[in-house]
């Protein structure tokens, strides 16, 4: 297979000594940023960005992913600690770190969390890298009906799994729709329910 | 008619929700009828080279006023489990008192520009809220409006609604 050559050589160049200060300079400055509530791993890199203008590429990739991932364990020290999600996906860290720190174990549910974004990470990585040309293939055949009954899945089962009466349901995911068809269309060129603003031109993009 | 009083677990007065279902249903109902009305006007059929640019909003309405309809109905008629205050007196009243100085601000944005609108925004909101001393509410109320604009305006060129004031002075 072509991919454990590609992969040889790409540790070869990530295991050199600046390299892996670079690892540690980004994981430190991650979880600096992650334990930051509001400051997330997206915006992280983005502001670290001017540390890598003078780094050759290689390098700089390195410590802006270490950033990355540094910034969601860091998330994951605030929810266990404070209760307070330093990202957006540590809010489920709330939910079982939190009561563990207050009852003394804040050490294991660190460790636990910790081993669990290592392993699961790790099986995230192999996976896109061996199975991720044989996914491209398949996504290729991909047409209009396929990607119709993906969102008529979606839908549906925001109905069907939904706490609240399905006459809610449905109203909201309408009401979606709706302000979704505000502005021009895109096929034909209509402006649709605009009502003569030019603001609206562009619809409502949030 | 739903009961607009002590309904409920909880005995505080406030607003049913009850009352908030059956107006929330009937706005979106409107809104509704609304998005049909436009999508038929821009033309819900199907033209030569498929469908028109109203078909989809026409059905998306169709389907909204059915769904408002139906909480509506069983809000008005089929509404024995709804019971219990939606929000209370006390809590409405504080909620009120940021969302309508915040309506007032963005209407008068329209008509004095941002930077005045602000100044009396910020210095309202020190004296009911915050309850400060007159001491820092004018020249906190003066400076910051006056800092955003110096931002804006003159370093960054980015233009925000303007009004008479600043019309006066050159802007």
């Amino acid at each position: 297979m072509e991919e454990i050559n590609s992969l040889m050589q790409g540790f070869s160049v990530a295991l050199t000594y600046h390299n892996l200060l670079f690892m540690l300079v980004g994981i430190l400055l991650g979880v600096l940023i992650g334990v930051l509530p509001g400051l997330g791993g997206a915006n992280g890199v983005a502001i670290l960005l001017p540390l890598t203008f003078t780094m050759p590429p290689t390098s700089a990739i390195i410590m802006l992913s270490c950033i990355y991932w540094g910034a969601l364990f860091g998330g994951a020290i605030t929810s266990i600690l404070f209760n307070i999600p330093g990202e957006p996906w540590s809010v489920a860290t709330t939910f079982d770190g939190h009561p563990m720190a207050k009852a003394g174990r804040a050490g294991e549910a660190l460790t636990a969390a910790f081993t669990s974004s290592f392993i699961g990470a790790l099986i995230a990585v192999i996976m896109i890298t061996f199975l991720a040309p044989l996914v491209a293939k398949f996504s290729l055949k991909f047409g209009p009906p396929e990607f119709f009954a993906v969102q008529l899945l979606t839908f549906c089962s925001f109905v069907g799994l939904g706490k609240g009466h399905p006459a809610k349901t449905i109203t909201a995911m309408m009401l979606g729709f709706a302000l979704a068809a505000v502005g021009l269309d895109t096929v034909t060129g209509t402006l649709r329910m605009t009502f003569g603003t030019s603001e609206l031109l562009r619809g409502f993009d949030f | 008619m739903p009961d607009n009083g002590s309904a409920g677990d909880d005995n505080q007065r406030g607003v049913s929700t009850k009352a908030v279902e059956i107006v929330v249903a009937a706005a979106i109902l409107m809104l509704g009828l609304v998005v049909m009305a436009d999508s038929h006007r821009v033309g819900a059929g199907w033209a030569s080279d498929g469908p028109q640019a109203g078909y989809f909003p026409f059905y998306i309405g169709l389907i909204l006023c059915g769904a408002s309809a139906w909480t509506l109905w069983r809000a008005l008629f089929a509404g024995q489990d709804i019971t219990g205050v939606f929000v209370s007196r006390e809590k409405l009243r504080l909620v009120l008192s940021v969302f309508i100085p915040s309506m007032i601000y963005v209407a008068a944005t329209y008509f004095i520009g941002i930077y005045v609108a602000s100044a009396l925004f910020i210095g309202a909101f020190m004296y009911w809220h915050g309850r400060f001393p007159w001491t820092k509410i004018i020249p906190v109320s003066l400076l910051v409006p006056v800092a955003v604009f110096l931002l804006f305006e003159v370093w960054f060129l980015v233009p925000l609604p303007k009004g008479p004031l600043e019309t006066l002075i050159g802007y």
